[in-house]
């Protein structure tokens, strides 16, 4: 389709109209990524038109219309005070989808920076930042989370601060490892030989050859956000109750769904899964591209 | 080997040692003084002053951190205030349920992750292999807790297989004799046949609900490995020498394809000790889970510190374990690397 739509514009265009057929071609040919794609595609369209177009409000209160069984008028019916679940599971779209870019975005970059840091610097510096993210490495990613928000005050911006903490030590190690192996490749003592600076170094010839694992790395840390947040919002250290987010709906839903009334719990939890389930498509076609052992097995598929 | 052993075992220490500090810190930047959370927020001002002063409170941090690793050591675990008891003995009497149900849910990941990597592995049928990573997907993209609650609405609500979330027994049904703590291991020593199979049945959703993440898990790694494994040209001389396919598999196949699975055992237990504390509070299992919980509900974290550091003290525990056990099987992990 975007072939056509451009067709007959300048080179550049029908280059890059192109590249995005080829995308779209190369989607569609794995069923499982395709699906992945539908999947972001429709949560982001809930999360951002869902939420401006929808007629009701998440947090509005209808004691009369408490606990109606889906129906044309409330799509995922309403939960124990009225309010429209619909409405509630877009916006708890968009919390988790942000949340999770979040994470992401810092611990990538906290991460990245520690992980420079070490791979560059003295034996001394290394070891000093290893041993620090050995300690964070000591708890369990979940209960980790839990200290932080415990420590930090109950609500999704803590939630978010800790999760992103838990992320710290994998990108660290990672971009650490990848720098320790790339600083012995043959054109970075080139560029040493050559008189070029540590940062032009590290800028030019290093970072860019590391990139690719930080891209599988981020995939995967979405996803794992994205489920933390709903199970820190589950145990009460999330979000709030009246707050739309998919795992404080659980909670919400968990009195209601043994006498009858499943809907309140059962939409959040689909969305969760969907969202989750396409993170971790996107990390593993992510690994088997850019991933230097993967690079055969894509190269004998097609 | 013995000096990698040595500096194995020190980093460890340090790491349990930072985790301490890190967890100690974390939960006394809590904004409120636990002084107020224990008495509420009609106390008196001279009350609070007073308790400020019993716990220590306004001691500098470092020798308050000093005071509660050191009692944590010593066996003073805290005291829980809306308990009304003392930290050790609360855990102490839940942890057994905790421990039951992750041995369940383990039994039940790793025998489910076995059995279907072997299943897309053995004959590689590609959709046999693709409903079995489909299956991966799954368990790794599951909310443990939404799924126990599915389970009990479909199964315990409504089709009736199952008991209900009322914990580890039925109310008619009288614990075995308390020997382990383990019911359905003590029903069986003392030949108690009712509370044992009831105990069984209580244990089967909340054990497959807590199993389903490392199920997954370890199923993606399991099967990576054997098919890297069976690629081996030692595995085209087995099967050319006469051996049968299913002999090649099992003697020489998965012995190689568990290795790196043992290395993952950590991450495993992270995964079951985490998900207790999701998993329980939707079974109402009476565990040590539960109890954090019900401490963050109240605000009343001295148990859920203790249960944070504790985590911590055998999550490090078993890393190490899993590190010395692989150096002892696989002689190329003990010779020295190159990079790191």
């Amino acid at each position: 389709m975007g072939r056509v739509a451009t067709a007959g514009r300048v080179d550049r265009g029908r280059r890059a109209a192109s590249t995005a057929g080829r995308a779209l071609a190369f989607v569609a040919r794995d069923p499982a990524l395709a699906f992945a794609s539908a999947i972001v595609v429709v949560l982001v369209g809930l999360a951002v038109v869902g939420r401006l177009a929808w007629q009701y409000d998440s947090l509005t209160v209808d004691v009369e219309n408490a606990l109606e069984p889906p129906s044309w008028d409330h799509p995922m019916g309403t939960d124990g005070n009225g309010r429209d679940v619909f409405a509630r599971f877009n916006e708890g779209a968009g919390i988790s989808l942000l949340a999770g870019a979040v994470v992401v975005g810092l611990g990538a970059i906290v991460g990245g920076l520690i992980g420079v840091v070490a791979g560059i610097g003295r034996r001394l510096t290394d070891s000093a930042w290893m041993r620090v993210l050995d300690a964070i490495l000591a708890f369990p990613p979940l209960i980790l989370a839990m200290a932080v928000t415990v420590g930090l005050g109950v609500g999704v911006r803590s939630a978010v601060l800790g999760i992103a903490l838990t992320t710290v030590p994998y990108y660290a190690r990672l971009l650490r490892t990848d720098i320790l192996r790339i600083r012995a490749l043959p054109h970075v003592e080139a560029a040493v030989a050559l008189g070029a600076t540590r940062t032009r170094i590290v800028q030019r010839h290093i970072l860019p050859h590391a990139s690719s694992a930080m891209l599988i790395q981020s995939a995967a840390v979405f996803g794992y956000a994205i489920l933390t947040l709903a199970a820190l919002g589950f145990v009460g250290l999330g979000a709030q109750i009246p707050e739309p987010e998919w795992g404080s709906m659980i909670t919400d839903g968990l009195q209601y769904a043994l006498t009858g009334q499943w809907w309140i719990a059962v939409f959040p939890g689909l969305g969760l899964l969907a969202a989750v389930t396409a993170a971790n498509v996107f990390a593993d076609r992510a690994r088997d591209l850019l991933d230097p052992r993967g690079e055969i097995a894509v190269a004998r598929e097609t | 080997m013995i000096v990698q052993l040595a500096s194995r075992v020190v980093s460890s220490l340090l790491a349990v040692i930072g985790a301490s500090i890190v967890s100690f810190l974390l939960l006394r930047i809590a904004p409120s003084n636990p002084a107020t959370l224990i008495l509420g927020q009609f106390a008196s001002q001279e009350a609070i002053d007073n308790l400020t002063e019993e716990i220590g409170l306004e001691k500098p941090i470092w020798t308050q951190y000093w005071n509660y690793i050191s009692g944590f050591v010593r066996g003073d675990w805290g005291y829980s205030y809306s308990l009304g008891t003392d930290v050790r003995s609360l855990l102490g009497a839940k942890l057994p349920a905790t421990i039951e149900l992750g041995l369940y849910a383990f039994v039940f990941a790793f025998v489910g992750a076995l059995v279907l990597a072997l299943l897309a592995t053995y004959r590689r049928r590609p959709l046999v292999d693709g409903g079995v990573r489909g299956l991966s997907f799954l368990g790794l993209g599951i909310p443990p807790f939404w799924f126990g609650l599915m389970s009990l609405v479909l199964l315990s609500e409504g089709l009736g297989w199952f008991p209900g979330p009322d914990g580890r027994l039925d109310s008619g049904v009288a614990p075995p004799r308390d020997i382990t703590g383990l019911y359905t291991l003590d029903a069986l020593v003392t030949g108690n046949w009712a509370a044992f199979g009831d105990a069984l049945w209580h244990l089967v959703l909340p054990a497959i609900t807590l199993g389903l993440a490392p199920m997954g898990f370890l199923l993606r790694l399991l099967r990576a490995n054997l098919l890297d494994v069976s690629r081996e040209p030692f595995l085209l001389v087995v099967r050319s020498k006469g051996i049968s396919r299913w002999t090649a598999f099992a003697r020489h196949a998965l012995p190689n394809a568990f290795l790196p699975t043992l290395t993952a055992a950590g991450l495993v237990l992270g995964q079951l000790l985490a998900g207790s504390v999701l998993v329980e509070k939707v079974f109402n299992w009476p565990g040590a889970g539960a109890l954090v919980t019900d401490g963050i509900l109240r605000q009343d974290f001295t148990t859920v510190q203790a249960f944070i550091l504790l985590s911590a003290f055998v999550y490090v525990i078993v890393n190490l374990l899993v590190d010395i056990a692989s150096a002892a099987i696989d002689p190329r992990i003990r010779a020295p690397r190159s990079v790191g």
